[in-house]
């Protein structure tokens, strides 16, 4: 799984708000036949694996034995420090992450290094969450001669080395954890809050200013009280919920001795049940379920209260005034302290192999023997294969499920649009550790267990919840002449549809890119549906973290080869993404 | 669901599945190549294709990555089990058989196992698996330069590391030991092999199956000795807290490269990240872990086996021809290969260490196979988990200063607790 689909709860928010008018709707009979796919997708894949997960939390071999698992589970030692660390990621990270994403939103507005900037932080964005942790782990080195930041620690501090604290020790691990969660996710929030700094009507400003108001009231009257508010409530939560993709960067990052001192829940139901089911495993998984889900309904109706939304768009505001110095000098330090990890990766991955493993990657002169080492061997071209073709059969088949389904929901109106749209939502934020097993049990039904055939269906059924999200609004926003249009010249609801679809061209292509992306970056998934047919990317590369300081010359080229891909469309296509995500409301 | 019934719905499973491969690939279904799971990759699976191409039907060898109890288990399900699987596991093999999931294999003439290694595949008087690899865990490795006179005795290596590591402390000198403490593994290496010269052949057996206290004096004993050594100021470069951040190859980086320690324990592949990574031409020596005198000294062994799933026939010959002692010599010749088959002539060993290494396995009278994969459940040990974690702890404790005799409580009953809950029978 990855952080990307997570951008369009922007957009998947406003279900809960006012009821949408019903346009575009096919006959009842139509409506249950392009539901199908999706409907026996999200079933056998979504909800009967966690209705299959709740069941073992309380049963043994079919037996009921009430509370016993979750006593069992809760009183395992080092569960409550695990849960500890799980609410900890969900507030600390956030709030982390959309302080630092609004201030430098605001201060790469309307400045001419602004662009520069905004696309440096957007690339940690599109990378592999386990390329991250492959950057992270190198900086932070426990050798002086390896770990840039472990060297300029003893510098800092003036200790010898042996005596700095260590960086991926127990007592910090969750801190370096967190900076390589922060340092992938704050361009997202960026890019969101300017997105919505975008839409505040200049004429809002321009008043508070007539009535001389100082910035402080600008700030609040004409952008925190119409509309900030509810971003940093979207912003939060779905930092929040993403941070249950720790998962990737916790395998990568941690070395084995203190996996423990870094687990989150993610992490400990894996441990327990990997890809079965167990009893343990199903009550950790059911209390995480749990609050993940009440965490996203209270952030929709929260948001719901806050924020009616802005019905007309309005461009950037050309007269204001660039931000001040020193956000200026935020944004250009944010740069910087943003490339640096990048660096390090790219450094690496130029030394040649043995070099890389025994000096110090500025120590000597570049070689490409690295980058040999991985193209002369098969698997990494197997790998790169296999997950390219995943990538692109797994995007069509959700675009083309979700597009069926979308188009008969955009008509729902009222009490039971919302419901969809609050199931469809919860849908999207079901951790997949946690119904893994049951899952396989179904793929097992389906001769798929083990399979590329398998791993693709999860990848489908995964992904299939947030584009019907992103495209029913869509569709339901279409504004009433369009849609009119596409009815009279479309005789039959496929006629209907594909012209509803060349007008909503934007979302299409942004759940393309971003379940593409997502798919090609995907660690978890893999590691638990893997087959012999072929290794994902991800896993093919957290497989070499094995041996991280023997193999790092060859593992960061082979992450930096894996990173072009993703980095390239997502960079690309961020303006669509943004623009097709958020139109649901703005256009 | 009775085990018939699960077999009739596996083979009706299979036969569809072959059904529609066949229909996709286009060939009759009786021509399938005979199917191989194994963990190996890189090149280790590059030789063991050049073995198979030996055997007269197509074999197709798939490397499932390191979880692949989890991937049988998933094509267990699915009725698409391959035709033979490789593991280490023994613990896991006789788990499989009990669940019916296996068939009997009968081994060549030609194979005979060493005594400790071959009943561990045997559930109720029927073989399940035959040996195809070994690796000899009881090796300390020096660069000949830095250490003349290897010790022979546990006392002589504390002695040995004392002294090394006083000097180390001194800045005068490279730390004595190496270790990659990051990896569970090696540390539940060390365990073993203290624990099987501490308390000989029957409870190491009985610990292994479960049926003795880990509370009982003798895991006390191999502890305390562990923490005696482990606990030596200076003992390891970086000190203690560094070496529980240092993996397995990068410990031996740290010998054969940057020479900042002497000696580094594990298994007869150490020679092969010593090949990559040394400065120079002098290479690593190895000499066996000592025991208290020495005449004792403990031999842990490691392997593979091979193991058919129900109902496969080809599956049978197959394994049956990897048992043969001649079906290995292109790896034999390569070099890196132990073999558990005592059948093989040691002159067949191409390069000197495994040849020395082959005739020990030969002269013992019993090995003890490596205790952590025989162990049960989740006990057995991964990263943050099981024996390793309890193993890492304990260093951690006896290299911060806590007192053995507390150390020594601590994990003792880690264990006793891990046992209980991975279902052993005490």
């Amino acid at each position: 799984m990855n952080r990307g689909p997570l951008l369009g709860e922007l957009a998947v928010l406003d279900d809960v708000g006012p009821p949408r008018r019903g346009r575009a709707y096919p006959a009842a009979g139509v409506s249950w036949a392009l539901l199908t796919p999706a409907v026996l997708l999200l079933g056998g894949l979504l909800a009967w694996p966690v209705l299959r997960t709740l069941q073992a939390s309380v049963t043994t071999d079919g037996r009921w034995v009430g509370a016993e698992h979750y006593r069992a589970a809760l009183a395992a030692p080092g569960t409550a420090g695990v849960v500890g660390r799980t609410v900890l990621w969900a507030l600390v990270v956030p709030s982390v992450v959309t302080v630092l994403g609004y201030l430098l939103a605001v201060a790469s507005r309307r400045s001419q290094e602004g662009r520069l900037v905004r696309l440096i932080l957007v690339v940690p964005t599109a990378l592999p969450l386990v390329v991250t942790g492959v950057t992270f782990r190198l900086l932070y080195d426990p050798d002086p001669q390896r770990g840039l930041a472990t060297l300029l620690l003893a510098r800092i501090t003036g200790r010898p080395p042996d005596q700095v604290p260590q960086l991926l020790g127990p007592e910090l691990v969750t801190v370096a954890l967190m900076s390589a969660f922060v340092w992938a996710w704050v361009g997202l929030a960026m890019l969101v809050f300017r997105a919505a700094l975008d839409t505040v009507p200049t004429g809002l400003v321009d008043a508070v200013r007539a009535f001389g108001g100082s910035r402080r009231d600008v700030l609040w009257d004409a952008q925190w009280r119409p509309l900030l508010l509810r971003t940093v409530a979207v912003v939060f939560a779905l930092v929040a919920v993403g941070t249950s993709r720790t998962f990737d960067l916790i395998l990568v990052m941690t070395p084995g001795s203190v996996r423990d001192e870094a687990a989150v829940l993610a992490l400990r139901v894996w441990q327990t049940s990997a890809a079965t089911t167990t009893g343990e495993g199903a009550a950790l998984g059911v209390i995480w379920l749990v609050a993940v889900t009440a965490g996203i309904l209270v952030a929709a109706l929260f948001v719901r209260q806050a924020w009616p939304p802005p019905r007309q768009s309005a461009a950037p505001a050309p007269a204001a005034p660039p931000p001040r110095r020193w956000l200026r000098l935020l944004a250009a330090g944010a740069a910087v302290a943003w490339l640096l990890p990048l660096g390090v990766l790219v450094a690496t991955s130029l030394q040649d192999p043995v070099r890389a493993a025994t000096e110090s990657w500025w120590s000597g002169p570049p070689s490409l023997d690295s980058y040999r080492a991985v193209l002369t061997g098969a698997e990494l071209w197997r790998s790169l294969g296999f997950t390219l073709v995943l990538a692109a059969l797994v995007t069509a088949a959700v675009l083309g499920v979700a597009l069926l389904a979308a188009y008969p929901l955009a008509w729902l109106t009222g009490p039971a649009a919302q419901a969809t749209g609050l199931v469809l939502m919860v849908a999207v934020v079901v951790p997949v550790q946690v119904i893994a097993g049951p899952v396989n049990e179904v793929l097992g039904v389906a001769l798929s267990s083990g399979t590329a055939r398998g791993l693709a269906l999860v990848h489908v059924a995964l992904g299939v919840p947030f584009a019907v999200l992103v495209l029913r609004n869509a569709f339901a926003d279409l504004p009433a002449d369009q849609v009119r249009a596409a009815r009279v010249g479309g005789r039959h609801w496929w006629g209907t549809l594909r012209r509803l679809v060349r007008h909503n061209r934007t979302a299409v292509l942004a759940v393309a890119v971003l379940e593409f992306v997502q798919v090609w970056n995907d660690l978890a998934v893999g590691l638990l549906f893997s087959s012999p047919d072929g290794a994902p990317l991800g896993l093919f590369l957290s497989e070499q973290t094995r041996g991280f300081v023997a193999g790092s010359g060859t593992l960061a080229a082979g992450c930096v080869l894996a990173s072009v891909l993703p980095v390239l469309v997502f960079v690309l296509a961020r303006r669509h993404v943004v623009a097709g995500l958020v139109a649901g409301g703005v256009r | 669901m009775t085990a018939a019934g699960r077999l009739r719905r596996r083979t009706l499973l299979r036969a569809a599945a072959a059904a529609t491969a066949a229909g996709a690939g286009g060939c009759a279904p009786g021509r399938r190549s005979v199917q191989v799971a194994v963990v190996w990759s890189g090149s280790e699976m590059a030789r063991f294709r050049e073995v198979i191409a030996g055997f007269p039907a197509p074999v197709q060898a798939i490397g499932v990555g390191n979880d692949i109890d989890a991937f049988l288990a998933a094509r267990q399900l699915a009725g698409t089990s391959p035709d033979v699987a490789i593991l280490s596991r023994p613990g896991l093999i006789v788990e499989y058989a009990q669940r019916g999931w296996l068939s009997e294999v009968t081994p060549a003439a030609s194979y005979a196992a060493p005594a400790g290694m071959a009943d561990l595949l045997t559930v109720d008087g029927r073989h399940y698996g035959v040996w195809i690899k070994a690796a000899h865990k009881s090796l300390l490795w020096h660069p000949p330069s830095m250490l003349a006179e290897p010790p022979r005795t546990w006392d002589a290596l504390v002695a040995l590391t004392r002294r090394l590591g006083a000097r180390h402390r001194a800045e005068a000198g490279p730390a004595p030991l190496a270790i990659g403490a990051a990896d569970g593994w090696v540390l539940t290496d060390w365990f073993e092999n203290v624990l099987a010269d501490v308390a000989g052949p029957d409870l190491y057996e009985a610990l292994a199956r479960g049926e003795a206290d880990w509370q009982d004096e003798p895991v006390r004993h191999a502890l305390d000795r562990l923490a005696e050594l482990w606990s030596v100021d200076g003992a390891f470069p970086g000190g203690g807290r560094r070496a529980l951040l240092t993996q397995f190859e990068e410990s031996v980086i740290q010998v054969v490269h940057h020479r900042d320690a002497v000696m580094v324990f594990e298994a007869d592949f150490v020679d092969a990240i010593d090949a990559r990574f040394r400065r120079g031409t002098e290479q690593l020596a190895p000499f066996r872990f000592p025991g208290a005198r020495e005449a004792d000294q403990p031999l842990i062994v490691g392997g593979d086996a091979a193991v058919v799933f129900a109902g496969s026939t080809r599956g049978v010959e197959l394994v049956r021809w990897l048992s043969d002692a001649t079906a290995f010599l292109p790896w034999l010749e390569a070099g890196g290969y132990l073999s558990p088959n005592l059948e093989v002539p040691v002159d067949h060993y191409r390069d000197p260490l495994r040849r020395r290494l082959a005739t020990e396995l030969l002269a013992a009278d019993t090995v003890q196979y490596d205790l952590s994969d025989r162990l049960p459940g989740t006990f057995t040990g991964t990263d943050g988990v099981g024996i390793w974690r309890i193993m890492q702890d304990f260093f951690m404790d006896v290299t911060d200063g806590v007192a053995a005799t507390a150390a020594i409580r601590r994990a003792t009953g880690q264990l006793a607790d891990a046992a209980r809950a991975a279902g052993s029978r005490r």
